[in-house]
């Protein structure tokens, strides 16, 4: 595809509004030319007496007609263009979010939030810069150009139009390479506060091995430096720009200057009136802002075909993992989780993260599931969920693999407390029915309970419209974690699986919230990663993973017997508690 | 959010303006290079309108016949000085062509002037013939013009060439203007700068603990930018502007009041409506960046937790809650626009409306004879002008709140005061030798919130010492002290028997090194890294102290060895890499006294190893404190000290501990199942 391909519909879609908007504006501009004209007439009429006070009254409101209409046409132009950039703006934002939310985690693994979010922000601003002002400016200086230039040499003078045309067309050829090296300049400086702005950060976040090496002197020497330097790219900016717009005025003036002494010349020998040597120094103002309209949209057209060519990739990238025609028309799912033979790794260069994990687990069944950082726990679940897909083997879900359920059947029927235990800025409410649509306040407050938070939320001063997060209440991580099992617990899925989401929970209320679990989850499956003993102390059975391999598995007793990695982890923990207990 | 109504503070303005004061020279220049532009700006129109008058205009006044001049038409001599002649000459214009008549008589003249100032219809017109009852005057053709009105082009050229004087003194004085203004802004800039940085690293770390880096970093960029703006472009176009505007209302007035004030009438409506427009579109601003941070907000949030969202297969919800808050901020978007596609186009109109007050009441004027064309035209282009300054003087006021805002920030930091300071004439100790002692020290970061307790103990020159106890048993706290990055608030912290309150603070904590779990890595190369941009650390030091502490053998894999660029973030160095990195720099500025926080992340058996051996070399002939995690290092030290919810527990070597059977032992006995 093209880089208009993104694009083109947009614009398509919305050619009547444009070619309106153009339509207008060709209006405004060809009014516009009256303005001079009517004022040298009416110049010319007292100059050469040929016009009585009526008559200058006449021609002032024919005057004030096109400024009315000029004044209208701004308007309508404004909002028919403008209006519709908006609207293409919106719409790209809210499809670029659509088609976000079809990529997979890999995707995002690779894409920073930071530049994902300039494409939300300066991305569409400079495209919304080239379909809207951009078209107005250009359009608007060719034309406007056109028009005065006829206007000039047809009813004024051909030789004086080219004459004082000269100086004028240096603006257009002078402000390109102006252009190109201001936008040098300007990308340099802005480098160089980036540099300053980075340095800054670094030694404000180095502070304290600043103050420990006594360094302060030479950070203040070397920040003196980018200092510098960032006042030297800023005043070459300035040097371009203070020579560029009296320059600039000067040629203007030249202009001016021609007017006023070949136009004078024309107007002494009378080969043109008064009136049109008025006409005509209005005229030659009317031509200074589209010579410098015209580099400006040169510039932000540039601008915008990099944008899209930047927001293009996000549009055209092809989620790695969605349904396809292998996929079975499955409806529901009852929770017997088998994995075989399974390994993973995240690409060939970082070795597996999984190997040769072979294991059942029933319906209804808990599993837990125990490691040190790294080992592969959480990989283990978010395959499950298929946030990426096996390497080798396969996970069947009541014997079908997983890669053949529906995607939404498939997470649909897993509830899932993450690890960050993240919750949404809004309501807690709004969070905890995060997981099914249409949840009543019962329902929530149920969940709520059974989870342990309840009596919490209510201590809130709004309950539970209490809103979360940076403009809310900051929560404690353990009552985080129990609003994301609330939410979890909402769901009422056949799976459940809690990544270490109990971890910051005091032991009581954990084994309430385990209690709860037990009851509420019959026949149901659960996976319980964790790293306390006490959380795992009742699940059927014990999964202990070291470096992606299984290394133990078995019940509670069985594990205690073996006296290996599950034994140990448990008489730490113990010891601990007695410490703790001090 | 942050963005608040800033009420004029007097004393933020006074402190704005004191960094002017070693620029008033530059200021007066600017200021008088300003009153010569804008006398410039105003005079251009008026060359214009001279020329008009009294030179293209200038054919209706008669000629006289004379004995000898320069201009010499049609066998007479003729000049526009009157006073010698008895028969005069005179050009009279209808309808865009000129007719010449001869041999009149003062009193003919006279009436051919009255009549034509009234105005004669182009009936009179006949054969290239214009009869006027007796008086025939001839059409003229353009060669016949050009010699007739030699002297009226010579006006003409003559303020030609002065408007481009003054063209060439604007451009030159503008430029020198703009230059002199902005190397001022610049340069107070830059001082701002400066001092706000140093300010801010002589602040103490508690500073630091309560303000996150973001914010410090704004202050020192940002902020201070939107300052430059000020000094370098508003003061000087507020004043340009009032000139201006005082300059054309004075001009007009002096040329003719009544027009003058005609012109003046749209000037209330324009304000009133400037005014309505900027508070209008001010407040749909900041509603503006309100739904632009909501948006953003989300994003930011849902991007990095799309995850979630897809594992909920909530993605539709989702999609509808963004769809809301783009809407809303189209809305905003279109308010906006809504209100400047009024505004603009209203002025417009309004600029036309004055424009044809003065039309009408010019052309009046003109018919009345009490104006003439030439001044007409001058309050054409001045009415043209008016409009601009006013509401550059609207855009101005908003940009200068916004940098006051600013600056208030900005003092704001550098009124904060630095609470560790250093006794006037601090003690210089010749050698500091390393003996350490705390003496009933209690210590809270905030309040009463103690986590030192009454502490007290002693540590001889090159003895290891050290701490050990559970997390927040308040280990840390003690090697922050003994560099004083805080003060205490009971009792006493000793360093060679002196108060550390009563040492120079540069030599106290020069004779320090600090080693931190967390080792920050600055951008640059490895060298840099160990010197930390110290020249007088040589080439050969950094080796050898590499060298010494293990660090070589990577260091000499790398592609660029000591030259390889690394950064903070960028960094492809491992955790074990960076604290081997960490013992060399220390090593590099050889301090007597070693605080180590040691290192709790999985670092590889081989690299474990290295940074053992390299403790021991780091260690020899130093008073080491250390937070050990290690028992390895723990059954080295010579003491060691049991800390338990800021108390000191236990104190003694690892076998008297041991005996103990206390928290140490405890401790010991988690430590094997490790």
């Amino acid at each position: 595809m093209s880089k208009k391909g993104v694009l083109f519909p947009y614009i398509y879609k919305y050619k009547i509004p444009y070619l309106l908007g153009l339509l207008t504006l060709l209006i405004v501009d060809y009014v516009n030319l009256f303005i001079p004209q009517i004022t040298g007439e009416i110049t010319d009429g007292l100059a050469g007496n040929t016009l009585d006070l009526k008559g200058v009254f006449l021609l002032i409101i024919s005057l004030l007609g096109c400024a009315l209409i000029i004044t209208v046409g701004r308007v309508l132009w404004r909002f028919f263009i403008f209006g519709t950039s908006r609207k293409i703006e919106r719409e790209l934002r809210n499809d670029m979010f659509s088609k976000l939310e079809e990529l997979s985690s890999t995707f995002f693994n690779t894409h920073k939030t930071g530049d994902l979010m300039t494409h939300f922000t300066n991305d569409l601003e400079a495209l919304r810069n080239a379909i809207g002002p951009a078209v107005i400016s250009s359009f608007d200086a060719v034309v406007m150009t056109g028009l005065v230039l006829y206007k000039m040499m047809v009813h004024v003078d051909l030789k004086l139009t080219l004459l004082t045309l000269i100086p004028m067309s240096l603006i257009a050829i002078g402000g390109y390479y102006f252009g190109e090296t201001f936008e040098k300049k300007f990308a340099e400086k802005q480098e160089a506060f980036a540099n300053m702005s980075d340095y800054v950060q670094e030694s404000v976040t180095g502070e304290r091995v600043i103050k420990a090496f006594v360094q302060e002197k030479i950070q203040e020497q070397n920040f003196r430096k980018v200092n510098l330097h960032n006042m030297k790219k800023n005043l070459e900016v300035v040097k371009l720009m203070a020579t560029f717009m009296p320059l600039l005025d000067f040629i203007i003036g030249l202009s001016y200057a021609i007017t006023i002494i070949y136009g004078g010349y024309l107007a002494i020998t009378a080969q043109i009136t008064l009136g049109r040597f008025v006409a005509f120094s209005q005229y030659l103002g009317m031509l200074v802002w589209p010579m410098i309209a015209l580099g400006d949209s040169i510039t932000s057209f540039s601008q915008g075909r990099a944008a899209i060519g930047r927001i293009r990739h996000i549009f055209h990238e092809i989620p790695d993992i969605q349904d396809d025609e292998n996929t079975e028309d499955i409806q529901e799912l009852k929770g017997n989780i088998s994995f075989c033979h399974l390994s993973f790794s995240y690409g060939d260069e970082y070795g597996d993260v999984l190997h040769d994990i072979h294991l059942d687990i029933q319906q209804g069944e808990t599993l837990a599931i125990l490691g040190r950082c790294g080992d592969g726990k959480t990989t283990l679940v978010n395959l499950l969920l298929r946030l990426y897909d096996v390497t080798q083997g396969e996970i069947l879900i009541d014997g079908v693999n997983i890669k053949k359920i529906p995607l939404h059947i498939l997470r649909t029927n897993i509830a899932y407390v993450p690890q960050d235990s993240m919750l949404f800025s809004d309501t807690l409410a709004h969070n905890i029915a995060f997981g099914k649509e249409n949840a009543t306040l019962e329902e929530v407050q149920e969940a709520c309970r059974e989870a342990c938070v309840h009596e919490n939320i209510l201590d809130f001063p709004e309950g539970y419209e209490t809103v979360v997060g940076e403009r809310g209440v900051t929560l404690s991580g353990g009552q985080k974690q129990r609003c994301a099992i609330a939410r979890a617990l909402l769901k009422d899925a056949p799976i459940l699986i809690l990544d270490d989401s109990l971890s910051a929970v005091d032991t009581d209320t954990e084994d309430r919230i385990l209690e709860n679990l037990k009851a509420k989850r019959h026949n149901k499956t659960t996976l319980i990663i964790a790293h306390r003993i006490s959380t795992v102390r009742n699940a059927d059975h014990i999964l202990v993973l070291d470096e992606g391999k299984i290394c133990e598995y078995g019940t509670f007793d069985e594990l205690m017997e073996i006296q290996g990695v599950f034994r140990s982890m448990y008489e730490k923990q113990q010891l601990e508690k007695q410490l703790s207990e001090e | 959010m942050e963005e608040k109504e800033i009420q004029y503070n007097g004393s933020v303005f006074k402190r704005l303006f004191s960094y002017l004061r070693p620029y008033v020279r530059e200021m007066i220049v600017s200021l008088l290079l300003v009153l010569a532009i804008t006398g410039f700006e105003l005079l251009r129109p008026i060359l214009i309108g001279n020329a008009i008058d009294v030179y293209i205009e200038g054919y209706n006044t008669p000629y006289g016949v004379v004995e000898k001049s320069d201009l010499y038409f049609e066998g007479n001599y003729l000049s526009k000085d009157l006073s010698e002649s008895k028969t005069f000459t005179q050009l009279v214009m209808v309808k865009d062509s000129y007719y010449y008549f001869e041999d009149l008589t003062q009193e003919e003249s006279e009436r051919l002037y009255a009549q034509s100032q009234k105005g004669i219809d182009v009936n009179y017109v006949t054969n290239d013939m214009l009869v006027l009852d007796d008086l025939i005057g001839r059409k003229m053709n353009q060669e016949q013009l050009s010699v007739l009105r030699k002297n009226d082009f010579m006006g003409i050229l003559k303020i030609g060439i002065l408007y481009l004087i003054v063209l060439v003194l604007n451009m030159i004085a503008t430029f020198v203007q703009t230059m002199i203004l902005q190397k001022t802004g610049q340069k107070i800039i830059f001082t701002i700068r400066e001092e706000l940085f140093h300010h801010v690293h002589s602040l103490p770390l508690r500073y630091f603990d309560t303000h996150p880096v973001g914010r410090i970093v704004t202050r020192i960029t940002n902020d201070v930018e939107s300052l430059h703006e000020m000094y370098a472009n508003i003061l000087i176009r507020l004043f340009r502007n009032s000139i201006k505007i005082l300059g054309l209302a004075v001009v007009m007035l002096s040329m003719d009041v009544k027009l003058a004030l005609y012109s003046f009438i749209m000037l209330p409506i324009i304000g009133v409506l400037t005014y309505v427009f900027k508070t209008l579109s001010r407040k749909i601003h900041r509603k503006i960046r309100t739904k632009i941070s909501a948006l953003n907000t989300f994003l930011s949030e849902n991007i990095s937790g799309m995850r979630l969202i897809q594992i909920f297969a909530n993605e539709d919800m989702k999609y509808h809650e963004f769809m809301d808050k783009s809407l809303d901020l189209y809305r905003a978007n279109i308010q906006q626009l809504t209100v400047f596609a009024i505004f603009r186009p209203m002025i417009y109109f309004l600029s036309q409306v004055a424009l044809a007050i003065v039309l009408y009441t010019g052309g009046k004027g003109v018919l009345d004879t009490t104006i003439t064309i030439g001044i007409l035209y001058v309050f054409i282009n001045y009415i043209a002008n008016f409009f601009e300054p006013i509401q550059d003087l609207a855009e101005q006021f908003s940009t200068l709140q916004n940098a006051f805002a600013s600056a208030e920030k900005i003092f704001t930091v550098l009124d904060e005061k630095n609470t560790i300071l250093e006794k006037a004439n601090p003690t210089i100790l010749d050698e500091i030798k390393g003996k350490i002692e705390f003496r009933n020290v209690w210590f809270a970061y905030e309040n009463d919130d103690y986590v030192l307790k009454d502490v007290s103990f002693v540590i001889h020159p090159g003895e290891k010492v050290a701490f050990v106890g559970a997390t927040g048993a308040g280990k840390s706290s003690i090697l922050n002290l003994i560099g004083r990055y805080y003060d205490i608030q009971k009792g006493q912290i000793l360093i060679d028997d002196v108060d550390i309150q009563d040492l120079s603070i540069s030599q106290l904590r020069a004779a320090i090194g600090q080693m931190q779990q967390d080792v920050f890595i600055f951008t640059g190369d490895i060298e840099n890294n160990i010197t930390l941009s110290n020249e007088m650390i040589d080439e050969e030091t950094v080796k050898t102290c590499a060298h010494m502490v293990n660090a070589d053998h990577f260091i000499e894999q790398l592609p660029n060895q000591y030259h390889e660029t690394v950064s903070e973030r960028g960094s492809s160095l491992s955790a074990g890499q960076r604290q081997l990195l960490s013992f060399a720099r220390t090593l590099a500025f050889d301090p007597k006294i070693l605080v180590m926080d040691e290192a709790t992340a999985n670092i590889d058996t081989e690299t474990e190893h290295l940074i053992q051996d390299a403790l021991e070399t780091l260690m020899k002939g130093r008073t080491t404190i250390m937070v050990a995690h290690r028992l390895s290092t723990i059954q080295h030290a010579d003491n060691i000290i049991v800390m338990h919810k800021g108390r000191i527990r236990e104190m003694g070597t690892h076998q008297e501990l041991l005996q103990k059977e206390g928290i140490y032992k405890k401790l010991y006995e988690l430590q094997l199942y490790a």
